[in-house]
């Protein structure tokens, strides 16, 4: 009887460690977590009006402008401009905004599609595209559509304070209501990830939001976000500091680069910014170092390729796939690369080999970095699986 | 007095329980004198600090952006200006009689560039003293009904719409032209108007109309300005008007043959307008000068002290020296400068800064002395010209519209050389077009910045809140010496029934006694409001006075000091029979006379302070120390002391000097030279007061009233004296 027990309970010791590595690995793959990465929104929005205000209409359009460049489409951008700069009649330019002196690049083109303008863009109709929460007879257009699995950017310049920003000169939207629809996104599974950026005075101060939010602003408490350039043809300054070194730095960008969000926010200088660019990532679980910035400043997923179809294809060679695409330049939005482990289910084929996780997570900058990493992963897989043989081998044995 | 303060303050103590207002009140009133007097040096000292106390100026509204857009005026413009400073400088266009022809040119310029072009025919109307009419407006619509065709004036305006505005707001240039005897520099101004309005005719940035007002100044620029205004604010809608210019056939000619020979749609022999005004410029050019650089010199005071935003002034202050290199000025009173007393007091400000300084390096308030001796005179010419309540220029007529005006002075430094003058085009014309520029791009109405200020320099002011101090600092004697005097006549009359000199005193019941007593003062303000009502009858002779034709000034003046006389005396005679009863008691009377003027003067000059501070200030100056120290002559010869002597000397200068007349002619007398000093001038002067009905005349004639009241306070001693003596 004794000899029985021993090998039983040896058995369970066994046992036990994987059992709960598999309950952990059901736990995270739990189905709010789990959602994988689908679809980018941007919501892009000025709230000033008046044609001194002309750079916030400038702003807006130039990342308006940027995310359709990296691949957002335009259904799922809201714009939201609070005035009409372009047609405004003080314009030198009809019908053009300029967000540079140089005037090489008209923002206000052909395909613009403005959401929300002018009178419009009040605090109300902005938490209603947040919150979703709107009347039956706004069109689709005018709606945010996402869902578990949006990554959403959140633009917004205007003038502000601490903790408020203004909106059309006549009403404000302050720190606690934007926390709030933040929270009722999170619990309508509104969105995955949201990156809020505000470009405005004492920007930092709009942010004591809930979990799952990135927040980036132009300046700290107590200090003011400056005009870039003025353009002294139009007579209005263009473009603020902190959008046009946001700018700057998406302009070195296509939609294949991946460039780590940490890289954009270390982008930003102080001395060239004349404030100090705060970001808040305490609330954020993922590094940023591991995330592109195309996540949220473009539409950049990752394909899931089923093994039934790509049977010969092993993780390995993925990355050749990728590259190949790129080099056709087959921009199609159902085909993105595959650059980025984000989704649970790799997450689940990482946890085995422990302490790969946060390698394996990383944002490869290089093919063939990549490629090593990859076989690496396996190689350990491998090992691991032979190390458990023996294992197996000497548990029967003992309940024989 | 002291003495029986302190008795009043003896008898308020045992009182239990007071509040602490109410007893620091109580403190202040029992220690008027010394209140009174720390105050008023404190108001003066106050008023000699505001040069030191401006603050710079700084554009508010941030819509304006001045500068923020480069000019694009350009050498084309100057030449299309020079062409036209040409043609009307050509003698041809001088030969005609009435000067039409040069309206034609200019007429004929605008139209080539595009603009919609009217004339607009006026009558000069002969400012008049109305004497209820001194707080409206001078719009009240009347006809003046001998209307006659030789007498008219040509205002040409020129309109350029904003090609994709709204067309509800206007910006109007306004260069005053008299086509009969211009100057150089008036055919420079409008050359300079022209390059800026050609420019404006090509650009596509305009939000608001531009209106350009070439203003007939042959019967002055004022009034044709006023007369242009009037029909814009105006507008006649029944057709049913009593005769104009246009009725007059010669008129009629000209448009019909410039009708003919204009071949645009764009010309109108009706009156044209474009959206509110939003600013006016008026745009004038000086002929000589003496300046060493290009200066510009702006005005801005209108009627009554009213001034425009600060922000138009900033503007064009910001612009004139960051952008075109032209140095500004403001008016100073020149004499002012040379002084050496103020020197030294700008030198002793300075040097306690830089005690201050040493003492805590974070005070910093201290400015050079020169630089204390020019804002002093610029701060003083400001007061002076609010005070006076003229407007300085054609800009005047605007502000009584709400409509935010200033006149630009442009004293060029050289002469007639085709260099300079190009540059001088170029440099004027790039201004008026960056201030153009800068109003085009306001939302809303001037709004920001202040409209109360005092300027001591183009580029510091100082603000309401600051000149109030002193002000209030030089009134806040008055309410409590008033109220000292009130309780000492009381109190007094108490121990003099407690002496039971007077035999009313013992016969009065205790509340019947203090019933009459507490009414008492009712005596004294009929006195005081007779005294008023005579001022008031003096301050409005000059309008019968004004009827009679054909007169000198010297002789109006002294027809009007005869029929002041002869009121006084008439007025006496009818209604100063509560006077005469009033004698007998007079010697303790005067406390309660003096309390209520004092009171009467305080709420005067509180109003004042509200409609135009700067009269206030100079009146308070003068009215302040007078009220103080007024006291019936015969008590201080009786007294004998030193004391007494001194003061009856202060009240006697000072009765002098607070008569408006007196203070006109000494100040002018300071200013000028009393050579020059004329009895007449006077005259002109207050006519000039009420033809661009001034609150100052109003003022002048409290000034005049409470004058009046001190004097006879004074006066009334003199006789009693006078009667001593002869009994003697």
């Amino acid at each position: 009887m004794e000899t029985f027990i021993n090998p039983k309970s040896l058995f369970h010791l066994l046992l036990l460690p994987c059992l709960l590595l598999y309950s952990s690995i059901a736990y995270n793959s739990s189905p709010v977590e789990a959602a994988m990465h689908t679809n980018n929104w941007a919501v892009l929005v000025c709230t000033s009006r008046f044609w001194f205000n002309y750079r916030h209409m400038a702003n807006t359009l130039s990342l308006y402008r940027t995310v359709k460049r990296l691949g957002i489409p335009d259904e799922r951008i809201i714009l939201m401009l609070a005035d009409d700069m372009a047609c405004n009649t003080r314009n030198k330019y009809p019908a053009q905004v300029f967000n540079n002196e140089n005037h090489r690049l008209n923002l206000y083109g052909d395909n613009v599609e403005v959401d929300y303008r002018g009178y419009e863009v009040t605090v109300e109709n902005f938490l209603r595209v947040l919150t979703g929460r709107h009347e039956t007879a706004v069109p689709r257009s005018k709606r945010l559509l996402s869902d578990e699995g949006s990554h959403i950017l959140l633009y917004m310049t205007g003038h502000g304070g601490d903790e408020f920003l203004k909106f059309q000169d006549s009403e404000e939207l302050q720190s606690h209501d934007l926390a709030d629809a933040v929270k009722q996104m999170k619990e309508k599974h509104r969105f995955k990830e949201l990156l809020i950026m505000v470009d405005t005075c004492q920007a930092a101060t709009l942010f004591n939001q809930s979990p799952g939010v990135l927040a980036i602003g132009s300046s700290m408490k107590g200090e003011n976000s400056y005009s870039h350039h003025l353009d002294s043809d139009v007579g209005v300054s263009v473009v603020d500091r902190f959008t046009y070194y946001t700018l700057a730095f998406f302009e070195r960008l296509n939609i294949y680069d991946n460039a780590s969000l940490s890289s954009l926010f270390s982008s930003y200088n102080p001395s060239l910014l004349m404030s100090t660019a705060y970001y808040r990532k305490d609330l954020y679980k993922r590094r940023l170092e591991e995330v592109p910035v195309t996540n949220f400043f473009g539409s950049v997923m990752e394909t899931i390729h089923t093994d039934a179809a790509y049977k010969a294809l092993s993780r390995r060679n993925s990355g050749r796939f990728e590259d190949e695409m790129s080099l056709d330049q087959s921009v199609h939005h159902i085909k993105r690369r595959m650059l980025i482990k984000v989704n649970d289910g790799d997450e689940i084929h990482d946890i085995n080999p422990e302490g790969e996780e946060g390698a394996s997570k990383c944002p490869w900058s290089t093919f063939r970095k990549k490629f090593q990493k990859a076989e690496n992963v396996d190689s350990l897989l491998n090992y691991g699986l032979v190390a458990m043989i023996p294992l197996l081998v000497i548990s029967t044995w003992l309940v024989q | 007095m002291a003495e029986t303060k302190e008795k009043s303050l003896s008898d308020e103590k045992p009182k239990p329980r007071v509040r602490p207002i109410v007893r620091l009140g109580i403190f202040l009133i029992s220690h008027s004198f010394l209140v009174s007097v720390v105050c008023c040096t404190a108001g003066v000292l106050a008023l000699f600090l505001l040069p030191v106390l401006a603050k710079n100026t700084y554009i508010s509204e941030n819509a304006l952006m001045p500068g923020s857009a480069s000019p694009m005026l350009s050498n084309q413009h100057v030449s299309d200006g020079n062409r036209l400073v040409k043609d009307l400088t050509n003698p041809n266009s001088k030969s005609s009689e009435t000067g039409i022809e040069s309206h034609k040119i200019i007429a004929q310029y605008m139209l080539d560039l595009g603009a919609e072009v009217s004339f607009h025919k006026f009558h000069p109307q002969m400012n008049q003293f109305h004497p209820l009419h001194f707080f409206s407006s001078p719009v009240s619509g009347k006809i003046q009904e001998n209307y006659s065709c030789s007498s008219y004036g040509i205002n040409t305006v020129g309109i350029i719409r904003a090609p994709r505005g709204d067309g509800k707001e206007a910006i109007v240039l306004v260069t005053p032209y008299n086509a009969l005897k211009s100057g150089f520099g008036e055919a420079l101004s409008l050359g300079i108007a022209y390059s800026v309005f050609s420019l404006l005719t090509q650009v596509t940035w305009l939000a608001k109309d531009i209106i350009w007002l070439v203003a007939d100044s042959q019967y002055g620029e004022y009034a044709a300005v006023a007369a242009w205004l009037r029909e814009y604010q105006t507008p006649k809608f029944s057709s049913l008007s009593t005769p104009n210019a246009e009725m007059c056939p010669d008129v009629n000619n000209l448009f019909e043959l410039k009708g003919h020979s204009i071949s645009g749609s764009k010309f109108s022999n009706s009156f044209r307008r474009a959206g509110t005004m939003a600013a006016a410029l008026v745009l004038k050019v000086r002929d000589q000068n003496e300046q060493f650089e290009d200066t510009i010199s702006i005005y801005a005071e209108a009627s009554n002290g009213q001034m425009p935003n600060l922000d138009l002034i900033n503007v064009v202050n910001y612009l004139a020296v960051h952008r075109q290199g032209l140095r500004v000025n403001v008016e100073k009173l020149w004499p002012l400068l040379n002084s050496s007393w103020l020197k030294s007091l700008g030198e002793i400000f300075e040097s306690l800064a830089k005690v201050a300084k040493s003492l805590y390096p974070k005070w910093k308030f201290g400015i050079p002395a020169t630089e204390y001796v020019e804002g002093t005179a610029t701060l003083a010419s400001s007061l002076y010209y609010q005070a006076l309540g003229v407007p300085t220029g054609p800009h005047g007529a605007f502000r009584d519209y709400q409509v935010d005006a200033i006149t630009l002075e442009i004293s060029p430094k050289f002469s007639l050389d085709k260099v300079w003058r190009n540059d001088i085009l170029l440099r004027g014309g790039r201004l008026i077009e960056g201030v153009i520029r800068s109003v085009n791009n306001l939302l809303e109405k001037f709004h920001q910045s202040f409209f109360l200020y005092l300027l001591t320099s183009p580029s510091k002011f100082v603000s309401v809140g600051v000149y109030m101090i002193a002000f209030a600092l030089l009134i806040a004697p008055l309410p409590m010496v008033a109220a000292s005097l009130y309780v000492d006549a009381n109190s007094s009359s108490n121990c003099s029934k407690g002496d039971s000199s007077t035999p009313s005193a013992i016969t009065d019941t205790d509340e019947h006694g203090i019933a009459i007593r507490s009414w008492r003062w009712l005596n004294s303000a009929k006195l005081v409001f007779i005294v008023h009502l005579w001022g008031a009858i003096v301050s409005l002779l000059p309008y019968f006075i004004s009827q009679i034709p054909d007169c000198s000034p010297t002789t109006s003046f002294m027809i009007w000091v005869l029929l002041s006389i002869l009121s006084l005396l008439t007025l006496n005679s009818v209604l100063a029979s509560p006077l005469a009863c009033a004698k007998a008691t007079q010697e303790k009377e005067w406390a309660l006379v003096k309390s209520v003027t004092i009171s009467s003067v305080f709420i005067g000059l509180g109003l004042m302070s509200v409609i135009n501070f700067a009269t206030a200030e100079i009146g308070a100056l003068l009215m302040v120390p007078m009220c103080l120290l007024a006291r019936p002559l015969k008590l201080d010869v009786r007294a004998g002391t030193l004391r007494s002597f001194c003061r009856l000397i202060c009240n006697l200068v000072l009765g002098h000097i607070a008569f408006p007349p007196a203070a006109f002619f000494l100040l002018k007398g300071m200013l000028d030279g009393f050579g020059n000093a004329n009895v007449g001038d006077f005259w002109m002067w207050v006519e000039s007061l009420w033809a661009w009905n001034s609150a100052t005349y109003l003022f002048i004639d409290l000034t005049w009233r409470a004058h009046a009241v001190v004097a006879h306070q004074s006066c009334m001693m003199f006789w009693n004296l006078d009667v001593l003596v002869l009994s003697l």
